[in-house]
């Protein structure tokens, strides 16, 4: 007899397809349920407090920027009345040479609602003005703007063509408010010029910027924070998941199982788990972050926001959901590596 | 220095046994396991052939390195040193991909513990094997079913292993060893959980398969009735092949059986 070949004549293991490691993964969650829900649970409110998080920083920018409007048509009601008394009766001027501000359509509604009696316009056609209730809305050209009017809105950021009007010499002490920064009149005399545009100054921008720039690095802590600790519970349950599927596993092996489909099995089941958790915490995060705002700011306001910001909402809560899956997996890594370099003859051990 | 091949001649050209086809050889195969900077010599140099067909049994006290020359021609273990042939293939020299064609398909494993995939029903375990081998599914169903009742359990294919007595768990463990069709079967004491009855229905089952399918049977076993129905039995001790002998040379009623 010769001596035996050492040259190998064995076929390597076909790679089975993914779907039996799903089938098998569906199975063993099935059957584990318990334990998978509360793996499920643990990424559930990781991501549910990322969730949260993104929602209250879309709702509060929603809410702040209505916030900030009204302050800003308080204030330019304030400077304006200083100059020119109360609106109630009087006439004003109005002269825009494009759209309309948020700011300015409130605030001809705010003079509106205080009694104003009737308003000159000098705008092109195009010009979309606000519905008034109670005031008289009168076109006129610009030359006869400034007759008998105590005071005259000017909402344009350039010099007109063909110089600031002449129609300013008719306006005798009148007082010209200008809504934007931008090209102001040369003062003429008799008019007192009312800058109703205050932009923060250099100092408060500092104080603004380096604000939000703490909260968002507080959020950005808490969030490490908070997805770590999620990463660590689903590696430890994994872990577990695979010490108590020693002997499972090295049986598997002994069957024909390639390490490559022990290692899919495991990261399948977390990414699995990472999914689900990740939905579920995309919706509780949102929701809770929703009712908090609600209950805080009122609901009408929270819900515009929230209208408002409705697709960065989304965006957030695909992002989160893409976070969930990626930790999951990443998690996962390590059991899995543990699982898939078994020997198999781990299954002959009787005494796990 | 001496070679396997020499070993190899040294112990079995001089027989003038190699004429029937072997199965398994191992040569010299040592194995040290090394924890925490200790070094136990679990094998100290075994050789063995095991032929087409035999029922052969291993003995061996707790520790004396049964299970890993039962492992090590099984496949499970690579040894330190020496050779194990399968079918005339050193497997020392398969990478891990063709190790697991090799478990799939020329090895049936049967464990002490039956081994069964609890989340899965019978059925399903006896499909795994031949899923991990590229079987398509409906083709696997059917010889599973086949197997399931070669074995006696055609009305318990759906249930779950564990609503099964022991008895039945060893039969589907069985079944799932016969699935792809192997040519060796290795079973690591497979009636010590089972009771005396069960116990010989398994021995009869495993010596039907060898009889009608011509399986080579390999088992470690201190199991009476098993030795009684072995071609062969290998006794080793400390590492080492003590002694090899037939049942029919042996003295059942000495105190080396009890």
């Amino acid at each position: 007899m010769t001596a035996p070949a050492t040259t190998s004549a064995i076929p390597r293991q076909i790679t089975l397809p993914m779907s039996v490691a799903f089938e098998v993964v569906m199975q063993g969650i099935r059957i584990r349920f318990g334990r998978s829900v509360v793996t499920v649970t643990g990424v559930l409110f990781g991501i549910a407090f990322l969730m949260s998080i993104f929602t209250g920083i879309v709702l509060k920018q929603g809410l702040s920027s209505e916030e900030q409007l009204r302050i800003e048509v308080n204030r330019m009601i304030s400077f304006l009345t200083a100059e020119t008394g109360q609106p109630k009766g009087h006439v004003l001027g109005f002269i825009a040479d494009g759209p309309l501000k948020p700011a300015e359509v409130k605030l001809l509604l705010a003079l509106d609602a205080q009694g104003l009696d009737k308003l000159q316009v000098v705008a092109p056609t195009t010009v979309v003005l606000p519905v008034l209730s109670s005031t008289q809305v009168q076109r006129v050209s610009l030359d006869a703007v400034g007759m008998g009017v105590s005071g005259i809105l000017w909402t344009g950021e350039k010099e007109p063509a063909g110089g600031w009007p002449s129609a300013f010499k008719n306006a005798r002490q009148a007082v010209l408010a200008l809504t934007r920064d931008g090209a102001k009149p040369e003062v003429v005399s008799d008019i007192h010029l009312v800058l109703l545009a205050s932009a923060l100054s250099d100092e408060q921008k500092i104080k603004e910027e380096a604000a939000a720039k703490r909260e968002s690095f507080r959020n950005g802590w808490i969030i490490t924070i908070s997805l770590l600790v999620t990463v660590i519970g689903i590696s430890n349950a994994m872990l577990m998941s695979v010490t108590e599927r020693f002997r499972e596993i090295g049986t598997m092996k002994c069957l024909g199982a390639l390490s490559a489909f022990v290692r899919r099995m495991f990261l399948i089941e977390s990414a699995l788990m990472g999914l689900v958790g990740g939905i579920l915490g995309c919706a509780v995060g949102f929701v809770f972050s929703v009712l908090v705002y609600m209950i805080s700011y009122g609901f009408a306001p929270a819900l515009h926001a929230m209208m408002a910001g409705l697709g960065s909402l989304v965006l957030f809560a695909l992002a989160s959901l893409v976070c969930s899956l990626i930790l999951s997996t990443l998690a996962a890594l390590y059991p899995a590596n543990v699982a898939s370099e078994m020997v198999p003859a781990t299954a002959l051990r009787s005494s796990i | 220095m001496t070679t396997p091949e020499d070993y190899y001649k040294l112990f079995f050209e001089s027989e003038g046994e190699a004429e029937r086809p072997c199965v398994i050889r191992a040569v010299d195969i040592k194995k040290i396991y090394r924890t925490s900077g200790q070094e136990v010599q679990a094998l100290r140099g075994a050789t063995l052939d095991v032929y087409k067909g035999e029922y052969l049994s291993i003995m061996g006290p707790s520790g004396s390195g049964k299970s890993t020359l039962f492992n090590a021609i099984g496949a499970l273990v690579k040894p330190s040193s020496g050779k194990v042939y399968i079918d005339q293939v050193d497997i020392a020299q398969l990478d891990t991909n063709e190790l697991a064609w090799l478990r799939c398909r020329k090895i049936g494993y049967i464990f002490q513990s039956y081994n069964l995939i609890q989340v899965m029903t019978c059925l399903e375990n006896v499909m795994l094997p031949m899923s991990f081998a590229g079987i398509e599914a409906e083709a696997a169903r059917e010889k599973a079913i086949k197997i399931l009742g070669m074995v006696g359990l055609s009305h318990r294919v759906l249930h779950k292993p564990s609503s099964l007595s022991g008895g039945q768990q060893q039969r589907v463990a069985i079944a799932r060893a016969l699935a792809n069709s192997p040519e060796i079967i290795l079973a690591d004491e497979p009636t010590a959980n089972l009771d005396q009855h069960t116990g010989q229905e398994m021995i009869d089952l495993l010596d039907d398969l060898k009889r009608k399918l011509g399986v080579t049977i390999i088992s470690a076993t201190h199991d009476l009735k098993m030795l009684q129905k072995s071609d062969r039995i290998l006794w080793i001790e400390d590492g080492r092949i003590v002694r090899m002998a037939k049942p029919s040379e042996l003295d059942f009623s000495s105190k080396d059986f009890h």
